[in-house]
């Protein structure tokens, strides 16, 4: 499965809306996920991919969900690989 | 009504130890925000982690050493302010007044540093002896309780409890009960000692530290920096205070709570106008009468506009002739403690003339237009001021304060 299926599944689960609706232009904001919804959003997606996501990839009003995808690629392109 | 007077005051933060030097630090524009000591940075997300810490700090130089094993650096902070406040203003509290007086402090948290060094042997160390004093340095009634312990007082003494409002409440509990005559007399304010690794944490999972420094109102501001400390305040009648000639460092006019019945963490404009609408109306004040506002002001993207959304709701017209200004860049965000400490900054404008700055201020943010002291203090003439806390949870509590009468 893509990062992008991925992280859309998560979105889709946690703030409970059709996964058809996320696109990767979508911000969680226009999802109508916000305030702490969204602090958990990114919660479970770290869980799930075991990354930190800085402060900086989280921008919930302008960013997107694409940039969120990017931003948990960059972290798995970071982690050393597992022996 | 009676009229309600501040006749002392104390103070401990990252700014100093008395009153004195924290308001001397507050107007020239000092910052006590640093890298963490306390902690191991490496073992937080920001390994180049701040916090607005109290340095250098010995309680054997103010707290009889008998006492030291039963507190937490909590009561430890709280019986420094309450000490020296009570100093100031010359009150005793033998007799009748013992009973006639008030003790309530308002607590985000509780005995933070006792409660996490248990946790680490029990849950780390797989220690099975606990240390028996653990309950009473943790309990968040624990400040109250060593203040009336060490002063004799025996009226109505307990925690108020509100997040980061907590101090306001406290405030407005206390002048309650003396308008209904039930006390004459209070010891009020906030304490928290905060600075602790499993906060911290949990802070940082919330995303609301800022990685750089706090900068209230402006551009680029990233979150707030958690501080810790205590004010304390004495609280008597204006008649008790005049009959003793005793000196007066201003008028506690009113107080306005509210809660925003919305969202357990995102500010509600709404709610915050509410409180600050009944702080003016309890004071009898009108907008215009107000010349500074001390702000809750944390450095977060979301209360900083909101405030300012609210500070126009109700003020109108006059929002644009406001000083306003954010002292948490200098103290840090003291959550329980944080209305006190800022009752100082609130006072000491009243009381001096000189408005406190908003520090580390980039420029102006569309979303924040109005008179945020940037950078340094202004001498203006305060004739009257609101303090600012609102706290996670949706709850509101604003005090209004005025020169002495």
């Amino acid at each position: 499965m893509s990062t992008q299926q991925e992280v859309f599944e998560i979105i889709s689960k946690q703030a409970k809306i059709d996964i058809s609706t996320i696109t990767a232009e979508s911000t969680l904001k226009d999802l109508g996920v916000a305030s702490l919804d969204a602090i958990e959003v990114i919660f479970d997606i770290e869980e799930h991919f075991n990354i930190n996501l800085p402060n900086e990839d989280t921008d919930f009003e302008a960013g997107t969900v694409g940039h969120l995808v990017a931003a948990v690629d960059r972290q798995l392109a970071q982690k050393p690989a597992k022996g | 009504m009676r009229r309600i007077v501040i006749t002392g005051q104390g103070a401990i933060c990252a700014l100093g130890h008395n009153a004195a030097d924290v308001w001397r630090a507050m107007t020239e524009g000092r910052s006590g925000i640093g890298p963490i000591r306390r902690v191991d940075a490496n073992q937080l997300r920001n390994n180049a982690a701040i916090a607005a810490e109290i340095a250098d700090f010995e309680p054997r130089a103010f707290i009889d050493e008998a006492r030291l094993p039963f507190l937490d650096p909590l009561s430890q902070y709280a019986l420094v302010a309450a000490n020296e406040a009570i100093r100031q203003s010359g009150l005793s509290f033998r007799n009748e007044r013992a009973s006639r007086t008030a003790v309530v402090v308002g607590v985000g948290v509780a005995g933070e540093e006792t409660r996490e060094g248990l946790y680490q042997k029990l849950y780390a160390e797989q220690c099975g002896r606990f240390h028996p004093l653990g309950i009473v340095r943790i309990m968040s009634n624990a400040p109250p309780s060593q203040i009336s312990m060490a002063h004799g007082i025996t009226g109505p003494t307990f925690t108020v409890a509100s997040a980061c409002a907590s101090s306001n409440h406290a405030i407005a509990q206390a002048a309650l009960m003396m308008r209904a005559g039930m006390i004459d007399a209070a010891i009020v304010g906030g304490a928290e000692a905060c600075i602790t690794l499993g906060l911290l944490r949990a802070w940082e999972a919330m995303r609301v530290l800022a990685p750089d420094t706090c900068r209230p109102f402006s551009i680029n501001r990233r979150g707030l920096v958690l501080g810790e400390g205590a004010a304390m305040f004495v609280l008597e009648t204006l008649e008790s205070a005049q009959a003793r000639g005793a000196a007066i460092l201003g008028e506690l006019a009113g107080f306005g709570m509210s809660a925003d019945a919305g969202d357990i963490a995102a500010p509600s404009e709404i709610g915050a106008a509410a409180a600050m609408t009944a702080a003016l109306q309890d004071a009898g004040m009108q907008p215009s009468e107000i010349d500074y506002i001390n702000a809750h002001g944390t450095g977060t993207a979301a209360n900083d506009c909101t405030e300012t959304r609210a500070i126009h709701k109700v003020f109108g017209e006059h929002a644009r002739r406001l000083a306003i200004s954010s002292t948490k860049p200098m103290h840090g965000h003291a959550l329980g403690a944080g209305g006190a400490l800022e009752l100082i900054a609130t006072l000491g404008a009243l009381r001096t003339g000189i408005v406190p700055p908003t520090l580390n201020y980039l420029g102006p943010d569309p979303a924040c237009d109005l008179d945020y002291v940037p950078h340094e203090a202004r001498a203006m003439s305060v004739r009257a001021a609101l303090s600012n806390s609102f706290a996670f949870g949706g709850l509101n509590a604003v005090v209004a304060v005025r020169q002495a009468p």
